[in-house]
């Protein structure tokens, strides 16, 4: 049997024959996916989730990734934050490839349990910011700005346990921002959230963004959730996937316009047809 | 908003009927007199040289309180008791820490773990007074050896559980291994910690309790369990229900005081339902 590095050697030579859009080459980049490779392993079984992906993510964009489930799309944004390395190919954010977890890609994560339980809402924004050097009072008084922008500036003294989902997932939006990152990552943090406070957080969202002129990456699997929020979107395929097509959304008008409804259709197809495709392809590599 | 939880929390149970639909403080005085009675029948039934009466036994805590004795045992051994746990406490957050950076450290602490902990804290006293000696460091040693196995492996469970999210979080905003596990994994792991501190209070009274009967054999003097076999040695049974009081009394005290913490931590935090 061969050992695990044999195992991500042989991963890597495979990818070299699948072919991938090239990198759109523009030296203003923020973030640059470029023929990117990513897994993980399962016992000792190595998943292939990303096969080869490449795209650019301009400052100020907001770039939705979506795709169907398994096909690496929180993988990818999880390798862009640092938590895990490509097995091939190369990130970099504001041309920096070595990535470890920093607050210049704050991370909004699906978990509502990702508050810190033992701290107060403002102290759970404010904390990031001692940590990155600030002093207590103006870590606070930046805390209480992203409170406000956030609309939660009432709920700062309470402990994450008495609020409601959509206010927690606000909180996160808010440490996350506060932060000032380079790019904003957001693994979709709607999720677990019901329809209508899934809504009311889209566009809030849009708002805040708007305000503070972030660059967004945010993985959905919901077109709806992309078309309201993205400026583009990566249509990423089946595991292990490549980059099915990357549609600029931004000029589209709303969900009553013929224009929309074409590009909802045209993705649902996209990715409705790769769902049948997912019979042949539902092997790794060992 | 989170959701009112008052009317859910009403418990839905059949109507109270009888002794349970008096009031709490009554049902217990009655329950404590029916005890009192009890016990002041069987020692009048054993008389005076086996068993003290309540009222002789309280008024045996009154005098010991006024000639000095009875407060110098109990605040002797409740200081050896929170330097021996202290000690503990120490040397399981050392452990832990190590075991949880590196994994020679895990393995040194599984393997002492499973040899230690099976073992009753008395249990190694006699070696303990070969080493130091008929002194307090032997009590200490053999406290601290009492409560470090409890709370590490408490700990140890409370970090290997905690919220793999909020380690993310940590390093997502920049800490340092050595801060996510004071500033993330050790709050994480709060509600496990005090129920090992519970754990280690318990076995730390009872180990020195036991510490001290064993050197009151062996002559040396000082706390409770002293307290308990000087009495029963000159036939003063009053003196040693007294001191059993003292420990009961204690026991309630530590107990309230450890639901206060839990109260302001985690229950105050969601983390612990009460």
């Amino acid at each position: 049997m061969p050992g695990r590095r044999e195992i991500i050697r042989r991963v890597r030579e495979g990818a070299t024959g699948i072919a991938a859009p090239a990198a759109a080459g523009t030296g203003s980049a923020l973030v640059r996916v470029d023929h990117v490779q990513l897994g993980y392993w399962v016992g000792n079984r190595f998943h292939v989730a990303v096969g080869n992906a490449s795209f650019d993510v301009q400052p100020r964009e907001k770039m939705i990734v979506i795709g169907p489930s398994g096909c690496g799309k929180s993988t990818l944004l999880k390798a862009i934050a640092g938590f895990i390395s490509p097995v091939g190919g190369t990130i970099s954010v504001s041309g920096r490839r070595t990535l470890e977890p920093g607050p210049d890609r704050a991370v909004v994560f699906q978990e509502f349990d990702q508050l810190l339980p033992w701290r107060t809402v403002l102290d759970n924004v404010a904390y990031p910011l001692r940590v990155n050097g600030r002093s207590r009072r103006a870590a606070a008084a930046t805390a209480r700005e992203f409170l406000e922008l956030t609309h939660l500036g009432r709920a700062a003294e309470r402990f994450p346990h008495q609020l409601s989902g959509g206010m927690k997932q606000r909180v996160a939006i808010a440490r996350a921002l506060a932060l000032d990152p380079t790019v904003l990552l957001m693994d979709e943090p709607f999720g677990s959230l019901d329809a209508i406070t899934r809504q009311r957080l889209q566009v809030e969202l849009n708002r805040i963004v708007a305000q503070t002129n972030v660059t967004l990456m945010f993985v959905t699997h919901s077109i709806e959730e992309a078309l309201v929020l993205g400026d583009r979107v990566v249509v990423l395929g089946n595991a292990p996937s490549t980059v099915l097509e990357l549609v600029d959304v931004r000029e589209l008008g709303g969900p009553e316009t013929v224009e929309y409804s074409q590009m909802r259709g045209r993705l649902r197809s996209l990715l409705a047809v790769d769902q049948e495709e997912e019979v042949e392809n539902l092997g790794g590599v060992d | 908003m989170a959701v009112s939880t008052e009317a859910l929390a009403t418990p839905v149970k059949p109507r109270a009927l009888g002794w349970a639909r008096i009031p709490a403080v009554v049902r217990y005085i009655v329950v404590a007199a029916v005890l009192v009675v009890v016990w002041h029948l069987y020692a009048v039934h054993k008389g005076p040289l086996v068993m003290a009466t309540p009222w002789q036994s309280v008024q045996a805590v009154r005098d010991g309180w006024q000639d000095g004795s009875l407060g110098h045992a109990t605040w002797t051994t409740l200081r050896l008791l929170f330097q021996g746990i202290g000690i503990g406490i120490v040397v399981a957050a050392v452990l832990v820490a190590f075991a949880t950076l590196s994994r020679f450290g895990e393995d040194v602490l599984v393997f002492l773990t499973a040899i230690l902990n099976p073992l009753p804290g008395v249990a190694v006293l006699p070696l303990a007074m070969l080493i130091f000696g008929l002194n307090e460091t032997a009590i200490r040693f053999v406290l601290a050896n009492a409560t470090i196995w409890p709370l590490a492996i408490a700990v140890t469970t409370g970090f290997k559980t905690a919220n793999q999210t909020l380690v993310a979080v940590g390093r997502n905003i920049g800490l340092s291994r050595v801060r996510i596990i004071t500033d993330i994994l050790a709050p994480a792991a709060l509600p496990y910690a005090v129920a090992g501190l519970k754990t280690a209070w318990a076995f730390g009274w009872r180990t020195i309790i036991a510490a001290e009967l064993v050197f009151g054999v062996a002559g040396a003097k000082g706390g409770l369990g002293n307290y308990i076999n000087d009495a029963r040695l000159n036939l003063l049974p009053p003196r040693m229900f007294a001191a059993l009081l003292m420990i009961a009394v204690l026991g309630v005290v530590f107990e309230t005081l450890f639901g206060l913490l839990e109260r302001r931590t985690v229950i105050r935090w969601g983390m612990k339902t009460s």
